[in-house]
């Protein structure tokens, strides 16, 4: 952009109306600001409500640009049992989805299921495997996903079951609610793409743990996985409370879940999923102060990302839809075209979908779509700090705050 | 062709020749037969253009000036009541510089309502930078609308086009109207080298600091000086087309004349009638009827009062605490010019009184002799008031 300011020495220089002959970018207005706008994807209110923490908005709208493979993937990265959370979990995401106050609710559950079951190959991001190891006992929802997340992060993982079949509590469900072949295909995905290892009709001395399996840095028991009448065995063991702010003390952990999550409840299979993640965090905490390995990368980001505030989805933006209601339950499988038409009415909150209204309100051409066209950006050179941009953002992404220059 | 027809129905169908893209109007009386012919006629397909119905006469003249800025030959009507809430607007289009070319139906400004001819709605515009332009009759209306585009196309500036309301609005006459070939011949499309672009993008309006302003705001006192000038070369190429001429000032009998008679509007044939009659009376009377009153048009104006010892001025207006507005302009302009006319101011016709021939001989024999019903009031006298 042209930048220097242009003088005019005679009056045949001004132009008969007037209007701009050169550019103000010389006038560098950015310091008259007091607050700047911050241009961040937030947590929407779904995923702040949904017990394993699915970036929600983040599927739905790899959906609307037709990429239902990214979609899947991104689901996977947080939820490794999709296919049985789209059939058992009670979904509080849409009881919070903001699309409620215009006409009803996204159905997620239709959209995680339809994802759940497309098939071919998915790649989700993992580090490079390193020499530490981890042993799961049990492989319910909790062991299973605490498996896959250390997996993912390069751990190498063995999933131990001394039941014949996989899938913990699980495999007692009846059939019409989880066929087994559906569990044993989730189960099949999770491990296949955490490259973890999971060995059924395993005898194990849950009297000698800390021995038997001494070459794992962490031996993980698994309350949804094992009866609560062997995990008493297990002696050595430190219980641990995964939703309890306190560090890993021990290397037998036998997971001990809060009181309503006690008794195994399929419903409930997303506070289990989330329960192994958080486990799998804590461990990787530990397990980098031991070896300070930079392959062992942070866990899930998306879990400390600032929530939205909902009085700043700005409703007026949004119109209502005329979409099919989705009967009550037993619904079969969506077609594509209607997962579409769902996934196209999800506002977005919190998450930048280069809507550009940012664009179009700056009063001072101060925010500026970048060059491959990906993301919005202030030019802080010249933004006054109006905010303008945060009051018009339908998606309460931007957001005005002190920043020290 | 020769028909007969309303002031309104003139200004119409002048809009029309001129092949206007862009209507943004606010319904008045008595202008509302204007903008609702030209509706009808957009409506029909008749006219080709885009007919915008404001909330107001303020956005009416914010519709005109934008899509003037956008390259499109605008037209809006407006009056009285119209007209001054438009003030912001009319500042606006002139600093704009857009060639706009708007008619006001000069009605009184309430309170008391009246509907009536006044034309302080207009006058107490004169400093809002428009050409402004006093019609006598529809012919010159319709003519008058046509040498307007011609001309705010040539300076970059906007013109109004006034009409006394009822007397021209809604008052049956001949009129001339040009074929539409011979039209476009004289007025070719307003095709402006810069106007809103969104391949060219630049800010229209935009801040200006001291050092400038003063030489924008010179140079567009300049460019207006220049209307009078301009106004009248273009009404002679326009009689060259159609044979009639609408000049900045229409003078009768004053090559000897010493006593004149000053007016705008309609009342200038009555103004002649009683000048052919004080005249077999024996006084040396002429006539002149101010049709461009923004700029004032000095070199006729100057030219015409040469011999006059004694100006005469019918003021249908007011400037309360002061006097008429023309009789301010006029004497504005013979300070130190002429200093030796004798000058008489009257407020007469204000709120729709007639100004027929008996009341401009009445008012010349007062000025002369002393004896007659206006009464004064400051600077200027009254006729039709209770005592």
């Amino acid at each position: 952009m042209e930048s220097e300011k242009k003088i005019l020495e005679r009056l045949s220089d001004l132009p008969i109306m007037p209007w701009t002959i050169g550019t103000m970018a010389w006038n560098q207005t950015g310091d008259w600001r007091y607050l700047t706008p911050v241009i961040a994807d937030k947590v929407a209110p779904c995923a702040q409500s949904c017990p394993a923490g699915v970036p929600i908005t983040g599927y739905l709208n790899a959906i609307r640009n037709g990429r239902a493979q990214n979609g899947l993937a991104l689901l996977l990265a947080h939820n490794p049992l999709p296919g049985l959370t789209g059939r058992l979990c009670y979904h509080p995401c849409q009881a919070k989805c903001v699309r409620r106050k215009i006409d009803r609710a996204i159905s997620i559950r239709q959209i995680e299921r339809f994802l759940a079951d497309l098939s071919g190959n998915v790649k989700i991001e993992k580090d490079i495997k390193t020499n530490r190891k981890v042993a799961v006992i049990g492989s319910g929802p909790l062991g299973l996903s605490c498996a896959f997340y250390l997996g993912c992060r390069g751990c190498r993982v063995v999933v131990l079951d001394p039941g014949d079949r996989a899938g913990g509590a699980l495999v007692d469900l009846p059939p019409e609610k989880v066929s087994p072949e559906l569990l044993e295909n989730e189960i099949a995905r999770l491990v296949h793409l955490a490259e973890i290892r999971l060995e059924t009709g395993i005898s194990i001395d849950f009297a000698a743990l800390g021995e038997g399996i001494s070459e794992a840095d962490f031996v993980i028991l698994d309350p949804t996985g094992v009866s609560a009448e062997k995990l008493g065995l297990a002696a050595g063991a430190t219980a641990f409370d995964p939703f309890a702010d306190i560090p890993v003390d021990g290397h037998v952990l036998a997971v001990k879940l809060p009181g309503n999550l006690q008794q195994f409840k399929a419903s409930m299979i997303a506070h289990y999923i989330g329960a192994g993640y958080l486990t799998a965090r804590k461990v990787l905490d530990r397990l980098v102060v031991f070896s300070g390995q930079p392959g062992l990368t942070a866990p899930n980001p998306h879990m400390r990302r600032q929530p939205v505030n909902t009085e700043d989805i700005k409703l007026e933006y949004f119109l209502s839809s005329d979409r099919r209601e989705p009967a009550k339950s037993k619904e079969g499988k969506w077609e594509w075209e209607r997962v579409l038409e769902e996934a196209k009415c999800c506002l977005s909150c919190g998450s930048c979908n280069l809507c550009l209204q940012c664009v179009a309100f700056c009063p001072d051409a101060s925010i500026l779509l970048d060059e491959d066209e990906t993301a919005v950006a202030v030019d802080l050179d010249h933004c006054k700090g109006c905010g303008i941009c945060a009051y018009e953002c339908p998606r309460g992404v931007i957001t005005m705050e002190a920043v020290s220059s | 062709m020769k028909k007969v027809m309303t002031g309104n129905e003139a200004a119409g169908i002048a809009a029309k020749l001129a092949r206007v893209q862009v209507v943004s109007a606010y319904p008045i009386t008595p202008q509302t037969t204007i903008v609702e012919n030209l509706s009808d006629m957009i409506g029909r397909k008749e006219l080709r253009a885009r007919y915008m119905p404001m909330e107001s006469e303020h956005s009416a003249m914010a519709g005109v000036i934008g899509a003037s800025l956008a390259g499109a030959r605008a037209f809006t009507a407006t009056s009285s009541h119209g007209l001054v809430y438009m003030h912001e607007m009319l500042h606006y289009a002139a600093g704009a510089r857009v060639p706009v070319v708007m008619v006001n139906c000069n009605r009184a400004l309430s309170p008391p309502w009246n509907l009536y001819c006044d034309h302080t709605d207009s006058l107490a515009q004169r400093d809002t930078g428009w050409c402004q332009y006093y019609c006598a009759d529809a012919q010159e209306v319709l003519d008058a609308i046509l040498i307007a585009y011609s001309v705010a196309e040539q300076a970059l500036l906007p013109v109004m086009i006034n009409m006394d309301a009822f007397y021209l609005t809604h008052t049956s006459e001949l009129v001339d109207v040009p074929n539409q070939e011979a039209v476009d011949t004289f007025l070719p499309p307003y095709t402006p080298s810069n106007k809103v672009d969104v391949d060219d993008p630049k800010t229209f309006g935009n801040v200006c600091g001291a050092d400038l302003f003063a030489s924008i705001k010179y140079r567009r006192h300049w460019h207006t000086l220049l209307l009078e000038k301009l106004w009248d070369s273009t009404a002679i190429k326009f009689a060259d087309h159609f044979n009639r001429l609408h000049p900045t000032v229409e003078a009768y009998r004053t090559e000897d004349a010493d006593v004149c008679v000053v007016g705008i509007g309609t009342a200038g044939g009555a103004m002649r009638l009683a000048v052919d009659r004080l005249r077999k009376e024996g006084l040396n009377a002429g006539s002149l009827r101010l049709a461009m009153m923004r700029p004032f048009p000095r070199v006729r104006f100057e030219k015409a009062i040469s011999t006059v010892r004694h100006l005469i001025v019918i003021d249908r207006d007011v400037s309360f605490g002061a006097e008429g507005i023309l009789a301010q302009e006029m004497k504005a302009f013979l300070f130190d010019r002429h200093a030796d006319v004798k000058f008489t101011g009257f407020i007469a016709g204000v709120g729709g009184k007639d100004i027929s021939a008996e009341t401009t001989a009445g008012l010349v024999r007062q000025a002369l002799f002393g004896n007659g019903t206006a009464v004064e009031a400051g600077t200027s006298f009254w006729t039709d008031v209770l005592l």
